[in-house]
């Protein structure tokens, strides 16, 4: 029998074996980690679906420095009020922060391009370099860093691929023994070839992902994106129907078809099918709740009672292995 | 077929018992009840022992339009067959089913006989109004007289050698429910184990339950599936019964048995049907107990003045 109780603790420093291509390559292993466990050491990976799961984890990891006396090196050329966590909802005071030091946002320019405007590693380490070290200097308990490799990699005359994965080892150099530095390396999924992607992942040893809306031990309930969704893990039970509800009546506001992740869902009660079954009378017709995922434990319930004692339910994707995981 | 009301009228269900002896006097009537099903345009659908079965086949052979169903693989669990007999309507409507339906007899003890002959009855409830037609046969010959004599109880109509005869012993499925349940044995061992459920928060008893489960020696399947069925009984005993609210657990043979218990007062009590009608949805009263008779052997409800039990039973 699964008990996701156990498995609850694994998810977060779920170790993942990948094998992309098969090959007798060293292989990496990572660790999982909603982006409130991430801690000095980390060098991190975030491949994003969109702007949404982009905010909700680089937001919490900008924010949460800034709260903690920590410093937050963010290197990019966006402005810094359409930064996640620094936007005006936050009232973050981004020009005192700057005065301080606790918060540098570095431009690209300065922070990592040559004088041509390409992609210049050997700058980037030394920034990171500079920028940690005047962190302890200034007194900051840990520096965060992070940047978005997105343009990098797809812009034209971008820099190879070569280059970009001995940067990221060298940041990874950088990060992994220091007591002080975490990084968070950002890119749009999109942005690059899957085997591309999946060669800058490996150079990390933590994934990075958005922090779940509740976790009891019990029952874990995160945001997903793409698809767009939750993902329950754990067990649903009566204690719990009403968390469950709640998360999922909100994320059913948005007009979006609704996917449930429920691979690691180790129990569901039937009051936690009727509550399913419930929302997903209040959809539009035609709309339907996907169960991504089932577990043959919960399956079998569902087959027990019948598909169509449950309108409004479809299953959806069937259980595959993590191949894709932190890239899709 | 009537239009006035917009939806056509259903007529009421045909559900006859046949009592034959010899292989001639069973096809002697059932190829013609099978035909006549052909014929009207109904579904037609023949469930019997291998024997009969491949008999009826030779006679019909393929492509007659008869869907050929082995009874060895579909009488196995009594709530679970009525499950499929109901989703085989369903599938098939509007087209009325005209279906042969030869239970099994052999292999049971005497506790799943009698839920057998229960199941007999309950068809008359569940289908009271799908316009299904149904003839069971019984074999006088190998079956023990019991069998035959609960036969005549459970069918409105019998069938032996001429016309179709009223059953002058046939008695509604409520109260021949109720006469099934009067002969039960609600005593515990005194060595049954006993768990306390304190607050809504199950997890603990269902770790519990999956414990002993497997320790008696239950497959994984079986195991997963007494442990929903007891969450569900329990969360229903803590939200609608009283405290105390626990749980014994103990062995009887092959069988694990587990009993919650609150007490609280089951108002209006349950009836010998309560749980056993299929619900249209999840979302229908009673999908909960009916998915706890599914997912466990038995289940038996005592709802007393010192409280209310339920008892599951699993091998």
């Amino acid at each position: 029998m699964r008990w996701a109780s156990e498995n609850l603790h694994e998810a977060y420093a779920e170790r993942i074996r990948t094998d992309l291509d098969g090959q007798a390559m060293e292989t990496p292993w990572f660790a999982k980690r909603p982006v409130k466990d991430i801690r000095p050491g980390d060098h991190s990976w975030l491949a994003y679906s969109g702007p949404e799961e982009r905010d909700s984890v680089i937001g919490p990891f900008v924010r949460e420095g800034l709260d903690t006396n920590e410093k937050v090196v963010y290197v990019t050329d966006a402005p810094a009020e359409l930064l996640p966590g620094l936007g005006a909802r936050h009232r973050v005071d981004v020009e005192a922060l700057g005065r301080t030091g606790q918060l540098r946002i570095i431009s690209r320019r300065d922070a990592c391009l040559d004088r041509r405007g390409g992609f210049a590693p050997g700058k980037m380490l030394e920034t990171i370099g500079r920028e940690v070290d005047a962190a302890f200097g200034q007194g900051f308990r840990a520096a965060r860093f992070t940047t978005d490799y997105s343009r990098l990699i797809s812009a034209p005359g971008r820099s190879d691929l070569a280059e970009m994965l001995g940067c990221e080892d060298g940041v990874g150099n950088a990060v992994s023994p220091s007591t002080m530095a975490m990084a968070i390396c950002q890119i749009d999924r999109r942005a690059c070839p899957p085997d591309e992607l999946a060669a800058l992942r490996d150079t990390h040893e933590v994934l990075v992902e958005v922090n779940p809306e509740f976790d009891d031990g019990i029952l874990k309930i995160s945001r997903t994106f793409e698809p767009n969704g939750l993902r329950v893990e754990g067990e649903l039970d009566a204690a719990r129907h009403q968390v469950f509800a709640e998360q999922l009546a909100q994320v059913c506001l948005a007009r979006r078809r609704v996917h449930l992740d429920f691979t690691d869902l180790g129990f569901i009660d039937l009051g936690g099918l009727n509550l399913l079954a419930q929302q997903a009378t209040v959809l539009p017709a035609d709309e339907a709740l996907v169960l991504d995922h089932l577990p043959p434990d919960v399956e079998n319930v569902i087959e027990m009672v019948g598909w169509h004692r449950l309108p409004g339910l479809e299953r959806g994707r069937e259980r595959a292995f993590t191949e894709t995981e932190g890239i899709a | 077929m009537s239009v006035e009301d917009g939806a056509p009228k259903r007529r009421p269900l045909e559900h006859r018992a046949f009592v034959y002896g010899g292989m001639d006097h069973f096809l002697a009537v059932t190829e013609p009840f099978l035909r006549s099903g052909l014929e009207a345009g109904e579904a037609v659908v023949a469930v019997a022992r291998r024997a009969n079965l491949s008999a009826l086949h030779d006679l019909f052979g393929d492509g007659a339009g008869i869907e050929w169903v082995d009874a060895a693989g579909f009488y196995r669990h009594p709530v679970r067959t009525l499950r499929d007999y109901q989703a085989l309507v369903n599938d098939f409507a509007p087209r009325p089913v005209c279906a042969l339906a030869e239970p099994v007899w052999t292999g049971w003890d005497e506790r799943q006989t009698l839920e057998w002959i229960r199941y007999e009855s309950l068809i008359n409830e569940v289908f009271k109004e799908s316009g299904a037609r149904a003839l069971c046969p019984y074999d006088s010959e190998t079956l023990p007289p019991r069998i035959v004599d609960e036969a005549r109880r459970t069918h409105p109509m019998v069938v032996t050698d001429g016309p179709p005869l009223a059953s002058d012993a046939y008695v509604a499925p409520a109260a021949f429910g109720a006469n099934c349940d009067r002969h039960r044995r609600f005593t515990r061992p005194d060595d049954a184990e006993y768990f306390a459920v304190d607050d809504a928060d199950l997890h603990a008893l269902r770790s519990f339950v999956a414990e002993r489960a497997l320790l008696h020696g239950l497959a994984q399947r079986p195991a997963q599936n007494l442990v929903t069925a007891v969450n569900e009984v329990a969360a229903n005993a803590v939200q609608h019964g009283l405290p105390p609210v626990g749980m014994w657990i103990w062995r009887d043979g092959p069988e694990l048995l587990c009993e919650i218990g609150d007490n609280g007062l089951w108002r209006p009590a349950p009836d010998a049907l309560t749980g056993f009608i299929p619900p249209r949805s999840a979302l229908q009263r009673g999908f909960g107990l009916w998915t706890v008779r599914l997912l466990v052997d038995l289940v038996e409800l005592r709802a007393g003045w010192d409280g209310t039990f339920v008892r599951l039973h699993i091998r």
